[in-house]
């Protein structure tokens, strides 16, 4: 349907109805299913990429036509959205300096490249009307472009707004061109504005050149990343091939316009749906190959090579061939077949196959109705991996092994990036006329914090390696436990004796750390759910601490209904083994000593702390996710509650909302306040928040809806001097990169490494933080925003304390990559959203009974 | 001229609980009328407590007690003596408010059931769904999986609707006269209501049920015995429990034997053992079979002196060392009570008859069989820990006081 030619031959004007162009409501009926496939999901495409699609220069990319222009001007995409929050100016003490100074200075190298403008450089932005109004976008463009006056200038163009680097000589321009079928067409450009480099729709346009770059290095856009098919990666024993590819974005970053990269892979399955129809024929044969190919199909994403763009198979229409007709926008029928004949110059071999069905999103609003799109079998390639697939070690291993790139391989494919743009004639054509300067890579320096002590019981320990501990505690003392008295195990009958060996295992362990455990009463039970929950049922009353399962299987049905029952019901601490576990040969000693630590968290004990200087400091960690069945909106939150940071209060609330914002913050900080009073006779001094679960966009709606909250539960809690409030944002997706060059190679950074200048923004008080050891591959370092701050901390210390609080998860002898509030709370809800599907017994919130 | 006053709504009162914090804010709001343009935004949120809920597809029907009054209630024993209908109609998903057709209705369990007498009659069937909206069948498929997993197509168990809704109204009233009440969850609401509705243009039967909510009904009964309302969190936690999820008789025999838990049938059973297990012993009512699945719960097939390992002589030297925490140490709690002095440091370990050093580990044993019924007593204790009101003086025996 985005026949270029076909379009250009309309030419028609601008219908009343024009708002729904290309936007056929779906009606049951099959005959008027339009086949619209290249049109809307490019659209949609480009909504999520940038709300400003703009069409290059020959129209090689396809767009909608939108109905939308003036808002489009307006409207910024999500990401960029978040750059208009400017929390830094009001942190009076970060204002000026928000770097720190201590620890020691590494240099490092950055996936990011400068972008040079010249001093003066501005953006001139146009509004263009034509008379008479037409519809066609791609009309418009070619005709404004087919000008002599812009034919040689950089610009960008959607449709109505145009983008020049260079003003035009008057404020308002008069072309006028004729359309192949002689219509005489009028247009009007008018300057709206001038913006400078720094301006968020500059960033947006700088956006748009580079795409454009990488489309013409014969790059071709999936989703937000831009993917080579040219040069696959292929891994024939697995029928599978990877497109080698990148993400990109340019933004303003600390003092400089920076373009990043990062290197990404497309996993495709060599396999067309047609053959994959064809072959479950043979196996399954015809009487129940419908059902069979239904169960198997929908609901996989396939990409349509010509125009390389993803559908996900929403149904399959056994009814229609490509022999049949459909209806294109202009009213006129067309086969399937002959369709794409005359679009792509593609001939289908089988005329009898069905056709798949894809529901395209509609990005705009939601009570817009859905359009179907009908997708030839022959002509989609099924893409990313099955269930059945993920669970093939071998097969994962051989995808990792590329796509998993060490620091060496992935500056290696930067490089290779860098240069070819710096090569290609057009590519560099297209950045010169835009008075763009593509530079070198950045390096910067970063500072590597002191790595930290871990107190126990009677030792202080400087670990060996702090990603990694186990062995340096393994003859300390735990700080405290209870012991365990009154406990059950469940099991079943082949797994007695294995038991039986755990248990003494476990009891010997125990004892070593600390942790006191009594011999269990052990119940047999038969290898189903429903007979583990009855036991349970009947075994467990009031003096039970703690319910241990030995689960035959990873069967969710068991793990599910255990803790639902135990985690609301009837609230008692639970420990679910998986029988294959205890069956590892020469593993028992490890398993025990990790089940150990796991049940003594879930009584409420404590393992390790660290040497924190700030006195009366809780520290608060809040996630956010969706449940698994109903869709409402989990937040987890877990907060301290002892000066020392080991006892946890944790909480989890269902809300029933759409969005993901948290809106029961108030309820959960005066518990939590009410806890640290409890104990501590007294309110905490500072209060440090954590929020992870924070999605590109929702910044806006963080400082104005739920650092209030967070506030007024705070002031509300005392009448004279109240706590002081900080909030950070916690992300663990980032866009830059970190290596260190050593030896002539290049690594990963070590752990405790900061990044608090050049890559960070300036509107923002923020750093990045490699608190997590990558075996394989390239570390992701981690990156906070602080967006209130009443604490005033120096920087140094608030990078050190979000550093100490790495080491405090429990479930984990070694550093995390995020602090540990903010895992228990996504532990929290992971549990919650997957598992229990409802709030958790307030009984258990002194314990990480979720560990 | 009306009165002024009389226009003042909800909003008006929203900005002006806002306005205190609009200050606070640092903006110059002195009147009601200067702070709505800065509330708008807010008043749009959905805000949600434990005890308000939007979001609701079909607004509550603002009745305190419709069932009661309905029922025209006077004792205790017509209170017990009361037929409820406990409905519920599963889907196929939910499909977006644009399309006509919300749901696709594929199973329905329907009970009837009276406090005194537990559950008297139930009835279940599989329903064609019809027609899947051409592009949906991901979105359907997904659901179902994700829930009760019956098959969206070639289903041969699926009766047609018709049939179904005239079976499932022969269930509820087979005789003419009035139409008893119908309960469902708040919840699922829509959408059995929806269904109903879709079934009945199907086949053309016009009958319109009172969709009524189990939340209120138990509400009703509670405020009817103690003259108090319940806490709807109570309420809610009463009804939303997973101990019978895996109970026998309970899920339809497809379900069952598929061992799914989502079974609308099992929906509707569930409330009744609920609502059994907590309102009717609140009236003294023996509970049978017909109540709660006891016969998961007899002692018989708990435990087999085979099944518990004997914690005999070999470990006691080991407790009599361990020190252990006394503060959490039941069985150091039971001393306290026991002697006179009461406060002993941790570690110290008195013998005596209800020292934790038992002599051999079958004392233990016989007594924990003859325990084995009282171990249920879990369940009545996890409620009564939610329970407002309720404690055992108000003679409240639960379920395990009987079996």
């Amino acid at each position: 349907m985005s026949g270029r030619a076909r379009v250009r031959a309309r030419g028609i004007a601008r219908s009343p109805s024009a708002t729904e162009v290309g936007r056929t409501p779906v009606s049951p009926s099959p005959a008027s299913v339009v086949l619209s496939d290249n049109e809307a999901s490019s659209s949609s495409e480009f909504m999520e990429t940038s709300r400003i699609s703009l069409n290059c220069k020959y129209g090689v990319s396809s767009g909608n036509v939108g109905s939308t222009f003036s808002e489009r001007g307006v409207a910024i995409s999500r990401n960029f959205m978040d750059l208009d929050i400017c929390t830094r100016q009001k942190l009076a003490h970060v204002r000026d300096c928000k770097t720190g100074s201590s620890g020691i200075p590494v240099k490092l190298v950055t996936n990011l490249f400068s972008l040079d403008l010249p001093q003066d450089w501005q953006l001139y932005q146009y509004h263009v009307t034509y008379i008479p109004d037409l519809a066609s976008r791609r009309l418009r463009i070619a005709l404004l472009y087919s000008h002599s006056e812009l034919s040689n200038k950089a610009k960008a163009f959607d449709g109505a707004i145009l983008f020049l680097s260079q003003k035009l000589k008057e404020k308002v321009t008069v072309l006028s061109s004729e359309t192949k079928r002689g219509e005489t067409v009028k247009m009007t450009i008018t300057l709206t504005s001038e913006l400078p480099s720094s301006s968020p729709v500059c960033i947006q346009v700088f956006n748009i050149i580079f795409r454009k770059i990488l489309k013409k290095l014969s790059m071709y856009q999936i989703g937000r990343n831009f993917y080579n098919p040219s040069e696959p990666v292929e891994i024939p024993q697995h029928k599978l091939s990877l497109w080698p590819g990148f993400a990109i974005s340019v933004s303003q970053f600390e003092s400089r316009l920076l373009f990043s990269a990062d290197v990404s892979y497309k996993v495709l399955r060599n396999e067309t749906v047609l053959e994959f129809m064809t072959a479950l024929c043979y196996k399954t044969g015809l009487s129940c190959f419908s059902e069979t190919c239904e169960k198997q199909l929908i609901g996989l994403t396939v990409l349509t090579r010509y125009n390389n763009k993803t559908y996900r198979i929403d149904d399959i229409d056994w009814s229609v061939r490509p022999t049949h007709t459909f209806q294109k926008r202009d009213g006129t029928e067309i086969t399937y077949m002959d369709y794409y004949k005359q679009q792509y110059d593609i001939t289908l071999s089988d005329l009898n196959q069905p056709m798949l069905v894809s529901l395209l999103k509609s990005k705009r609003n939601n009570n817009t109705e859905a359009q179907l799109v009908h997708l030839v079998p022959e002509l989609c390639f099924l893409t990313g991996l099955t269930d059945q697939a993920t669970s093939d070690f071998q097969l994962m291993k051989a995808v990792a092994e590329e796509t998993r790139l060490g620091p060496l391989g992935r500056q290696q494919r930067l490089a290779r990036l860098v240069d070819d743009i710096q090569r290609n004639k057009d590519a560099r054509f297209e950045l010169e006329t835009w008075g763009l300067h593509f530079g070198s890579q950045m390096s910067l320096t970063g500072r590597v914090v002191p790595s930290e002590k871990i107190l126990m019981q009677d030792h202080v320990c400087q670990p060996v390696s702090s990603a990694d501990w186990s062995k340096d505690i393994r003859a300390c003392k735990i700080l405290s436990a209870q012991s365990l008295n009154m406990w059950l195990i469940l099991c079943s009958n082949r797994m007695e004796i294995v038991t039986e060996s755990f248990v003494n295992c476990l009891r010997k362990v125990g004892s070593a750390m600390g942790f006191n455990v009594d011999y269990p009463k052990i119940i047999k039970v038969q290898e189903n759910p429903a007979a583990f929950l009855r036991a349970i049922q009947q075994h467990v009353h009031p003096d039970v601490q703690l319910v241990m399962c030995i689960l035959p299987s990873n069967q969710k049905n068991y793990y599910d209904s255990i803790k639902k029952y135990l985690s609301s019901d009837c609230p008692v601490p639970s420990q679910c083994v998986l029988a294959r576990t205890l069956n590892k040969q020469g593993m028992m000693m490890s398993v025990a000593t990790k089940i150990a630590m796991q049940m003594t968290c879930k009584l409420g004990g404590e393992l390790w702390a660290l040497e924190i200087p700030l006195k009366s400091l809780m520290v608060v960690g809040i996630d956010v996710c969706k449940d698994a069945l109903s869709k409402d909106v989990v937040v987890g939150c877990v907060a301290s509650i002892n000066p020392r940071i080991t006892r946890w209060f944790s909480r989890c609330i269902v809300q029933r909302t759409v969005t993901d914002v948290a809106d029961c913050l108030r309820v959960f900080m005066t518990g939590a306040l009410n806890k640290w009073y409890k104990y501590n006779h007294d309110l905490p001094a500072r209060i440090i928040v954590y929020r992870d679960g924070v999605g590109d966009g929702q910044l806006k709606t963080l400082v104005e809806y739920e650092v209030p909250q967070l506030l007024t539960s705070v002031t509300e809690a005392s009448s004279n001097t109240s706590s002081r409030l900080s909030v950070i944002v916690v992300r663990k997706k980032c866009m830059p990169r970190f290596f260190t060059e050593m030896n002539r190679t290049v690594q990963n950074p070590p752990l405790g490494t900061v990044v608090d200048s050049e890559a960070t923004r300036p509107e923002w008080y923020d750093f990045y933080l490699i608190s997590q050891a990558a075996r394989q591959g390239t570390v992701n370092p981690t990156y906070y925003n602080v967006i209130y701050d009443d604490n005033g901390l120096k920087p140094d210390h608030m990078q050190r304390l979000t550093f100490k609080l790495c080491h405090l998860y429990y479930n984990w002898p070694g550093l995390v990559s995020i602090p540990a509030p903010c895992l228990y709370a996504h532990k929290l809800t992971f549990l919650v959203a997957q598992s229990i599907h409802k709030e958790p017994n307030l009984q258990l919130a002194n314990s990480l009974f979720y560990l | 001229m009306p009165n002024r006053r009389a226009s003042r709504n909800a909003y008006y009162f929203f900005v002006q609980e806002k306005i205190p914090e609009l200050r606070r804010r640092g903006l110059p709001v002195a009147h009601v009328a200067d702070a709505v343009p800065y509330c708008s935004s807010d008043w749009v949120k959905p805000v949600s407590t434990p005890l308000r809920r939007p979001g609701m597809l079909v607004p509550k029907q603002n009745v305190s007690l419709p069932d009661m009054s309905s029922l025209s209630l006077k004792s205790d024993q017509a209170l017990l003596g009361g037929i409820f209908y406990f409905l519920n109609i599963f889907s196929h998903g939910e499909l977006p408010p644009h399309c006509e057709q919300r749901f696709l209705p594929c199973e329905i369990g329907c009970v009837k059931y009276s406090l005194q007498e537990g559950i008297m009659a139930d009835f279940h069937s599989f329903i064609n769904p019809g027609e899947i909206p051409r592009g949906f069948r991901f979105h359907c498929q997904a659901a179902s999986d994700s829930s009760h997993k019956i098959p969206i197509s070639n289903f041969q168990s699926g009766h047609d609707q018709a049939t179904v809704l005239q079976n499932l109204y022969r269930f509820i009233h087979p005789y003419p006269g009035n139409w008893p009440p119908i309960y469902c969850k708040s919840d699922d609401r829509a959408r059995v209501n929806w269904c109903l509705k879709h079934m009945a243009k199907a086949s053309e039967i016009r009958q319109d049920l009172e969709l009524l909510t189990v939340e209120d009904l138990v509400v009703g009964i509670y405020q009817q015995k103690f003259l108090k309302e319940p806490s709807k969190t109570w309420v809610r936690s009463l009804l939303d429990v997973a101990m019978w999820d895996y109970s026998s008789n309970t899920r339809c025999k497809w379900h069952e034997e598929n061992d799914i838990l989502f079974c609308a049938l099992a929906v509707c059973r569930k409330i009744a053992y609920c609502i059994s297990n907590s309102l009717a012993t609140l009236f003294g009512i023996q509970l049978t079979e017909a109540h709660v699945p006891l016969q998961d719960y007899k002692a018989s097939n708990s435990v087999t002196p085979k099944m518990v390992v004997l914690d005999a002589g070999r470990y006691q030297k080991l407790r009599v060392e361990s020190p252990g925490f006394s503060h959490f140490n039941y069985s150091n709690q039971d001393q306290r009570t026991n002697t006179p002095i009461g406060d002993y440091p941790s570690g110290v370990k008195i013998s005596g008859q209800n020292s934790s050093v038992r002599g051999r580990g079958i004392t233990r044993l016989l007594e924990s069989i003859s325990n084995s019924s009282s171990n249920i007593h879990k369940f009545s204790n996890c409620e009564t820990s939610l329970s407002p009101y309720m404690s055992q003086k108000d003679g409240y025996k639960s379920f395990s006081s009987f079996s």
